[in-house]
């Protein structure tokens, strides 16, 4: 590499390295706080829908009665719509339209 | 002298520092080796543990440790004179800040990312993790106290600032709901924020605001509850988003000034030994008026935490942790040459003397002095009212694990968010400023010997050269248990007296403030007393290579 790339190559990390910094003074807390509640979820996830599996005692029972009464009004339709006969036109509207 | 050589002299600190000293520590003594596998490395959990690029960690470092202390020390400590503080802030950090900041990344690090109660259990007591985590939370008692104090009084002197920091709070919060919900785009949002922001300033120029700063107290102390209890991103993000901008211009205003204008240095280098006004001795007291900027455990307890669970390299852990001590000292010579422009006529509040510092700067770049006059409170208060509803957050947290499980109402957020805000007003409102800036500074000195305390313990351990981290721990920890016994004795004094230093009478509400002010000291004292005592134990057993009294409670 010659004198003279070198010189902007090194110019180039300088700008891209002040930029970078400035960045995460405005804005950087607020990125890593959204990066770490999307990993918090993740987690709460995989607890709740594999926790029992990986020999984690998740009392399930109890999470689904501290549901039950959200969700109580729809579990009628909810019924209907997993035991509903399907055939491939029912696809018509969520896939192709 | 010009004032120019005072960022050249940091300029010169900061490469010796950095290129010589510092380097031969990392890499000779406690030996950083870029093929160790880091903790952010090995759990990469996605929350806690999350390997970062150097020069966006270098960032968050500096973001986490300058605040208003940097800025808000040196002006205080002008009345000394320019000379001992500006050699305290280059000496102090080449020889004692970087090595706080960088050991308390290693000694976490190397620990798994333990904090510093996860370290002080495993290498020196298991009480002494507790005496530590009681100690913070009496430290961020202290720091509200003299945060929201500040706030209230640099508010009650500039009666054409107090709209614009309030509409700072309307704006923050219209920009977290159009970012996140709203979903406009960042740069029109930052725009819109900031002209309401700077509206509001020039609104405020000719319609002043006044009030008492005990009104303003009361202010700060809601601004910080909401800051508290609201979710993070409607309120707190979207404020210290908006205020960086602020802080940016007003610094660099005051940076092409000093250039561009390079005046003269109008303040006396020294003043005398006791301070002008209280009386105060420069040693030990300037040690422990300007902490950060110099020194600080703040940055231990940032670096333990944060910094060294999210290191991808050990080879980054001395320009993120060491770097951003020597940028923050950079920023607290800004602060010293800013205050030390002024003529020794000008006295008052620190925003006062700020603001007419900044007001000369301002007007070699053919701005009027007034916009500087106006603009150097306002950075102040932004300073330290960002901080401080982080510290009411952190302090409700608190509240919540050290009372949580006796009383279980401390879980509600509101409820600890209100325990932690009377405790902050009961001493700001009754307790004398520099003494309590005093005492919170001398807190936080207390906990960076401390800090480093656990680093010798932890090389001593390892088998490595102790002396780079020792000499400086006992020449802290000399120095800031001498200045709590002084205050503390004082404000004993006075509490029992019933007297000023002066002989004036004191009013009711000012004996309680230098009782609580007293006890509080006198707690600080006994508290590193055993934290001593508890370290030479450890000292002493880990040089015979004998295991931990925690691993052998533990089993």
């Amino acid at each position: 590499m010659s004198d003279e790339a070198a010189v902007n190559k090194k110019g180039l990390h300088l700008g891209r390295n002040i930029r970078r910094f400035l960045w995460t003074l405005a804005g950087g807390d607020a990125a890593q706080f959204a990066l770490r509640t999307r990993g918090g979820m993740e987690h709460l996830f995989i607890l709740t829908t594999m926790g029992n599996m990986l020999g984690i005692p998740v009392p399930m029972s109890y999470y689904s009665l501290r549901l039950l009464p959200h969700v109580a009004s729809r579990i009628g339709a909810w019924k209907r719509w997993m035991l509903r006969e399907r055939d491939f036109t029912d696809t018509l509207v969520s896939e192709c339209l | 002298m010009n004032s120019v050589l005072i960022p050249v002299l940091g300029a010169i600190v900061y490469i010796i520092g950095m290129r010589f000293y510092a380097r031969y520590i990392d890499r000779k003594v406690v030996g950083a080796d870029g093929r160790r596998a880091t903790p952010a490395r090995m759990y990469a959990d996605g929350v806690d543990f999350m390997p970062t690029p150097k020069t966006i960690l270098f960032g968050y470092q500096f973001k986490s440790i300058a605040g208003a202390a940097p800025v808000l020390g040196p002006i205080i400590a002008i009345k000394w004179g320019w000379l001992p503080g500006l050699l305290w802030i280059l000496l102090g950090t080449l020889f004692i800040g970087w090595v706080q900041d960088y050991m308390s990344a290693m000694v976490s690090m190397r620990s798994d990312g333990k904090t510093f109660g996860g370290v002080s259990f495993t290498l020196i007591s298991p009480r002494a993790r507790t005496i530590l985590l009681t100690f913070i939370y009496l430290y961020l008692l202290l720091l509200a106290a003299s945060f929201a104090n500040t706030v209230a009084k640099t508010l009650a002197d500039a009666p054409r600032i107090p709209l614009a920091v309030v509409m700072l709070a309307l704006a923050g919060v219209a920009v977290g709901f159009l970012i996140y919900r709203g979903r406009i785009q960042l740069a029109l949002v930052t725009i819109i924020g900031l002209a309401l922001f700077y509206g509001a300033l020039v609104l405020n120029n000719y319609v002043p605001v006044s009030a008492s700063w005990v009104l303003w107290l009361v202010f700060a102390l809601v601004f910080s509850f909401f800051g508290s209890v609201l979710p993070i991103w409607s309120f707190v993000q979207p404020i210290n988003y908006l205020s960086f901008y602020i802080i940016l211009f007003g610094m660099a205003g005051a940076v092409l000034g000093i250039l561009v204008g390079h005046p003269s240095l109008e303040r006396d280098a020294v003043t005398g030994f006791a301070a002008a006004g209280d009386g105060l001795p420069l040693w030990p007291m300037l040690f422990v008026t300007i902490a950060c900027g110099a020194v600080s455990g703040w940055h231990g307890v940032v670096s333990s935490t944060g910094t060294s669970r999210q290191l991808e390299n050990e080879l980054d852990t001395l320009p993120v942790a060491g770097g951003a001590m020597f940028l923050e000292m950079i920023l607290a010579l800004i602060a010293l040459t800013i205050v030390a422009i002024t003529p020794p006529d000008v006295t008052g509040a620190p925003g006062k003397l700020f603001g007419d510092g900044l007001g000369r700067l301002f007007g070699y770049l053919y701005l009027p002095e007034s916009v500087g006059r106006a603009y150097g409170p306002l950075m102040i208060v932004i300073l330290a009212i960002t901080l401080l509803h982080l510290v009411v957050r952190f302090m409700r947290i608190g509240t919540n694990e050290l009372l949580g499980r006796a009383i279980p109402i401390m879980r509600v957020p509101a409820i600890g968010t209100l325990v932690a805000l009377l405790l902050t007003f009961l001493l700001a409102y009754t307790g004398t400023f520099n003494y309590i800036w005093v005492l919170f500074g001398s807190a936080n000195q207390l906990m960076a010997s401390l800090a480093l305390m656990i680093a010798s313990i932890w090389l001593v351990a390892e088998r490595k050269k102790v002396v780079f981290a020792a000499i400086p721990m006992v020449l802290m920890y000399v120095t800031t248990m001498a200045a709590i016994a002084i205050l503390s004795k004082q404000l004993l004094q006075q509490a029992i007296t019933g007297l000023a230093p002066d002989g004036k009478t004191l009013t009711p509400d000012k004996v309680i403030g230098n009782w609580v002010a007293g006890v509080i000291g006198v707690a600080l004292f006994v508290a590193a007393l055993i934290l001593a005592y508890d370290g030479w134990q450890a000292f002493v057993r880990h040089r015979r290579g004998q295991p931990a009294p925690a691993s052998a409670a533990a089993q």
